[in-house]
């Protein structure tokens, strides 16, 4: 049986796609793929929330998309990251970090 | 920011490509998820069902992209216009007729704008204008009065608060040489007249002070109109000398195109490209005197000083130069801004028509309204099926809103057109002296304000009917299979508020239009004190180069009176200082023997000339003593002719020929002047409160080189005219004649602004009616179709036609009866704006009011007239069976 799974809180969804996305560019199916690997099966990604995100970021210029070839010979559309979709990874991942500190801490005083 | 919009533009406009690409990926996805379940072992249909339902809806998904696009409202927008596009051609009459309504109300709305804009709006064409002001006096018995030379001299030279102030006054030129004489439209102006008003000649220079010493006046600037036209634009013109009443005058300066007259008072030049020539203006006399008011001031604020700290500064001046010159005591100094100075009177007039045109506006829309609120019940089925689907409320208002909105900006493209049009006529109708005439065009501003209008128009006639078609029930719209009868309570109440204040705004316009009618008849069938039929009329200038002294003009002025009895066709002929009604204004002061003028004050008059036949020819009626005659003459006694208001003035209840007044303080017996003659007033204009005291001089005791001819005769024959002309050049071929007109051509351009104002509000008002008339017959013949079957049943038992007539017009009556009464207690509250627009007709004459309410009554009882006659055919039978 795969482990407990947890729903994404908002906007984490989009931290999850560029920091799949700063290790080379992927396209929609393998993202998912590749964030339920790491994450040992506990994060899993709906293809109804992937999609929009994916064009909420493209719109906002921190992603592009360009169509390729997959592994296995069929047309398949590209994400990558941009050089501002990276600068928005740090600042996402920093205030990330920041954010789950400042919790732990809460949590482990009371 | 930029890559949001290339994004959602692509979205938007490459549309079908975005939406194949997502197919292809999602696709792409899918086959994978199966791909992966079946490596897992799962047989292939088992496989892609699993994936199937981990996938979710493929639409949903769409949609959910669509959304993260950010181009969904557009989209909806879109669907919604093609929908809206759909459902005006599918009813052709609905749209014709509400399109072409708004199209006309919203035209006429846009084309006073386009006046609105070009004459209160647009700033004026100087720099900074706001900044340039006008300067007058005024006391207790001159309001508005033009300032005495030396007085403005002082101004310049001691004002803190003025950057720069400069005079001018009217003095036309007649220009000679090559060519035919001409009389040029000309101002003596001050140096730094152009400077203040931030223009600069195109060539040369303007005048520097040293013109302004007597003796160097021998200057002209040049218009470029004139330039262009008399000189063929020579580029040497700078230092060549032009004859200019007969003296050689030097060119020192060209302006460019486009150089506008600020506007005057006195003889007045309307604003605009009108004048041709400027001379020095110099300071000729004895700085010492004060008495004569002749120049117009006109000022440059210094950056950063208004107006209220303008007005004490320059009243302090005054002050200070009342102590210093008694002729100075008791001024106020009016320092008033340029565009209000040139606009005037015509503001009011302005946004009174846009008064006008806005309330035809509402009753347009009142009339869209109620045209959307009657087919709105029959499409209850629509859009029940449309809630019964899931669609929200707001959704469906959104929905019908569109429509509506797109009714009005293709109503709004149309009334573009209109306006195009309506400005060209309406500027050819504008009186002649209508302010800045010139600067009215359909420009930007009005496209923009067209656009709000519209859109406006469309939200406030489509609200009310969409907001009522979305508390459709579901339920009750679907069970009756579309029969428009629920809800129809509140509907009937809303439909009938529209009629009721249709009715009542037309009525307040037409009772505008009436009143502005009355005040117009009231100005041309009252008594002008003269007589306008057949008399022609031109003026003269004798120069003064060539009639150096009295001798030489009253010598001229002998051989005109000659030459003019021997016209052909003419009955009567003479001439005068001037003519009724053209702006004249010169005034003295006088004594008068036996009498002393209260403390402070003295007896004055304005003062005009006249040759023995000008008042017979003008039709001016003799009242008491008599007219000039040829014995009145240089050695003969004194004698003046004066002017009922003069006489009722000082000499109340008396008979004032036989008097005797004087110019002199310390007269002797020959400076004594009888008066000899009272004539008829004469107002300075048709619309003037009363008349002002005046006398005239006879033109052969005290000549004057302003001539004004006046020839009655039998025909309108241009003849006439011709035979005139030739008379002129046979005395002296260098004199040109100027302003020949009709008297009848005076007083139509006098009234031309009443005139103005009625034709529009009059066509406001019938389109007005009009529109009242069809929304009425619309209410009532939708509620007589509804009410069919009723009118059936009650002729079943036993009603007779014409019970059911009077039920249907009882009910008429009552909506166009409020409509009526509420329309005339707003015009009572609105008329008082248009005050100083009528003419001796009270803002609430009852008059007017009665014929109108009753005309309007008629009007839309007659429109309900031929919806009742339907309800008296309604068949028994067919509404027996309906039931």
């Amino acid at each position: 049986m795969s482990p407990e799974r947890i729903d994404l809180p908002q906007g984490t969804l989009d931290l999850l796609i560029l920091q799949t996305l700063s290790l080379g560019p992927q396209h929609g199916w393998a993202i998912s793929e590749r964030v339920q690997q790491i994450s040992s099966d506990v994060l899993r990604i709906q293809q109804g929330s992937l999609y929009p995100a994916l064009h909420r970021l493209e719109r906002r210029g921190w992603i592009k998309a360009k169509w390729g070839t997959s592994d296995n010979n069929r047309r398949a559309k590209y994400y990558e990251l941009t050089r501002s979709g990276r600068k928005q990874l740090e600042a996402e991942t920093e205030s990330w970090h920041k954010l789950a500190a400042a919790v732990a801490q809460v949590l482990e005083s009371a | 920011m930029w890559n949001d919009l290339r994004y959602r533009l692509r979205a938007l406009f490459r549309r079908s490509a975005v939406e194949s690409e997502l197919n292809d990926e999602l696709r792409f996805h899918f086959d994978h998820e199966v791909e992966k379940l079946r490596q897992a072992g799962l047989p292939e249909a088992e496989a892609r069902r699993r994936a199937r339902l981990a996938f979710g809806g493929h639409e949903q998904i769409s949609e959910d992209c669509r959304e993260a696009r950010g181009t969904s409202f557009i989209e909806d927008t879109l669907q919604d216009l093609r929908y809206a596009l759909r459902q005006l051609w599918a009813n052709p009459t609905f749209t014709i007729v509400i399109t072409l309504t708004l199209a006309l109300s919203i035209g006429a709305n846009s084309a006073i704008f386009s006046v609105i804009d070009g004459v209160l709006i647009k700033r004026l064409p100087y720099p900074e204008p706001d900044r340039l002001v006008r300067i007058f006096l005024s006391n207790s018995a001159y309001p508005k009065f033009p300032l005495n030379p030396f007085d403005f001299h002082d101004f310049r030279s001691r004002s803190q608060s003025l950057e720069s102030l400069a005079a001018f006054m009217r003095r036309d030129v007649q220009l000679s040489g090559p060519g035919e004489a001409e009389r040029l439209n000309a101002f003596a102006i001050t140096s730094g007249y152009f400077h203040t008003l931030g223009l600069v000649p195109q060539l040369g220079r303007e005048f520097d002070t040293k013109a302004e010493i007597p003796g160097n006046g021998l200057q002209v600037i040049l218009s470029d109109r004139l330039w262009r036209t008399r000189f063929n634009a020579a580029p040497d013109i700078i230092g060549r000398k032009i004859t200019l009443n007969a003296q050689p005058f030097t060119v020192v300066g060209v302006m460019p195109p486009g150089t506008a007259h600020p506007g005057n008072d006195y003889h007045a030049v309307a604003y605009g490209e009108d004048v041709d020539a400027w001379s020095p203006f110099t300071f000729d006399g004895d700085p010492s005197q004060r008495g004569s008011h002749y120049i117009e001031g006109l000022a440059r604020l210094k950056k950063n000083v208004t107006l209220e700290q303008a007005r004490p500064e320059m009243n302090a001046l005054m002050a200070q130069l009342g102590r210093e010159h008694p002729n100075d005591q008791g001024w106020q100094v009016l320092v008033i801004p340029l565009d209000r100075e040139i606009v005037g009177s015509s503001r009011q007039l302005l946004l009174v028509l846009l008064g006008a045109v806005a309330l035809v506006l509402l009753i347009a829309c009142a009339n869209a309204a109620n045209l959307l609120l009657a087919r709105a019940s029959t499409r209850q089925r629509e859009i029940a099926v449309r809630l019964a689907l899931g669609a929200s409320r707001a959704r469906v208002v959104r929905q019908l809103l569109t429509e509506s909105l797109l009714v009005a900006f293709i109503g709004g493209a149309l009334s573009l057109a209109l306006a195009l049009i309506g400005v060209k006529a309406l500027v050819s109708l504008l009186p002649a002296t209508f302010p800045r005439a010139h600067d009215i065009h359909v420009s930007a501003p009005v496209f923009a304000f067209t656009l709000l209008v519209s859109a406006l128009t469309g939200i406030l006639f489509g609200l009310a009917p969409a907001l009522q078609a979305s508390r459709t029930d579901p339920k009750q719209g679907l069970h009756k299979g579309g029969r428009a009868t629920t809800g129809s309570g509140q509907q009937s109440r809303l439909r009938n508020a529209l009629v009721v204040s249709e009715v009542g705004l037309a009525c307040v316009l037409l009772i505008a239009a009436g009143l502005m009618l009355r005040s117009l008849l009231n100005l041309l069938h009252l008594d002008p004190g003269f007589r306008q039929e057949h008399v022609l009329t031109a003026n003269l200038f004798l120069p003064h180069a060539e009639y150096k002294d009295d001798a030489a003009i009253r010598h001229f002025s002998e051989q005109l009176i000659a030459g003019l009895k021997s016209l052909p066709g003419a009955e009567v002929a003479g001439f005068g200082s001037d003519l009724p009604w053209t702006g004249y204004n010169e005034n003295t002061s006088f004594n008068i023997e036996g009498k002393q003028p209260p403390p402070h004050q003295d007896f004055h008059a304005r003062f005009h000339g006249a040759s023995p036949d000008y008042f017979r020819a003008l039709g001016t009626p003799l009242l008491s003593g008599r007219f000039f005659t040829d014995g009145d003459r240089k050695d003969a006694p004194k004698v003046l002719v004066i002017n009922q208001a003069l006489a009722e003035q000082y000499w109340p209840g008396e008979n004032a020929v036989g008097k005797r007044i004087t110019f002199e303080d310390n007269p002797k017996e020959k400076d004594w002047i009888t008066i000899v003659g009272i004539v008829a007033n004469v107002k300075d204009q048709p619309n003037s409160p009363g008349a002002e005291a005046a006398f005239w001089w006879p033109a052969l005791q005290i000549p004057f080189p302003d001539i004004s001819l006046v020839i009655r005769s039998n025909t309108d024959s241009p003849l006439l005219a011709d035979a005139m002309r030739n008379q002129v050049s046979r005395l002296d071929p260098a004199l040109a004649v100027a302003d020949l007109q009709s008297m009848s051509q005076i007083v139509a351009g006098s009234v031309a602004t009443p005139r103005f104002a009625f034709v529009l509000v009059g066509l406001f008002g019938g389109l007005a009616i009009l529109l009242a008339a069809i929304g009425t017959y619309g209410v009532i013949s939708y509620s007589v179709a509804q009410r069919t079957p009723e009118f059936g049943l009650r002729m079943a038992l036993g009603a007779q036609r014409f019970d059911l007539l009077s039920l249907v017009l009882t009910q008429a009556a009552k909506l166009v009866l409020s409509g009526t009464v509420i329309g005339i207690l707003l015009a009572l509250l609105l008329a008082r704006a248009l005050k100083s627009l009528i003419y001796n007709v009270s803002p609430a004459d009852p008059a007017t009011f009665t014929a109108i309410g009753f005309a309007v009554i008629a009007i839309a009882i007659l429109a309900c007239y031929i919806p009742a006659r339907k309800a008296t055919r309604a068949d028994p039978m067919v509404a027996l069976r309906a039931e």
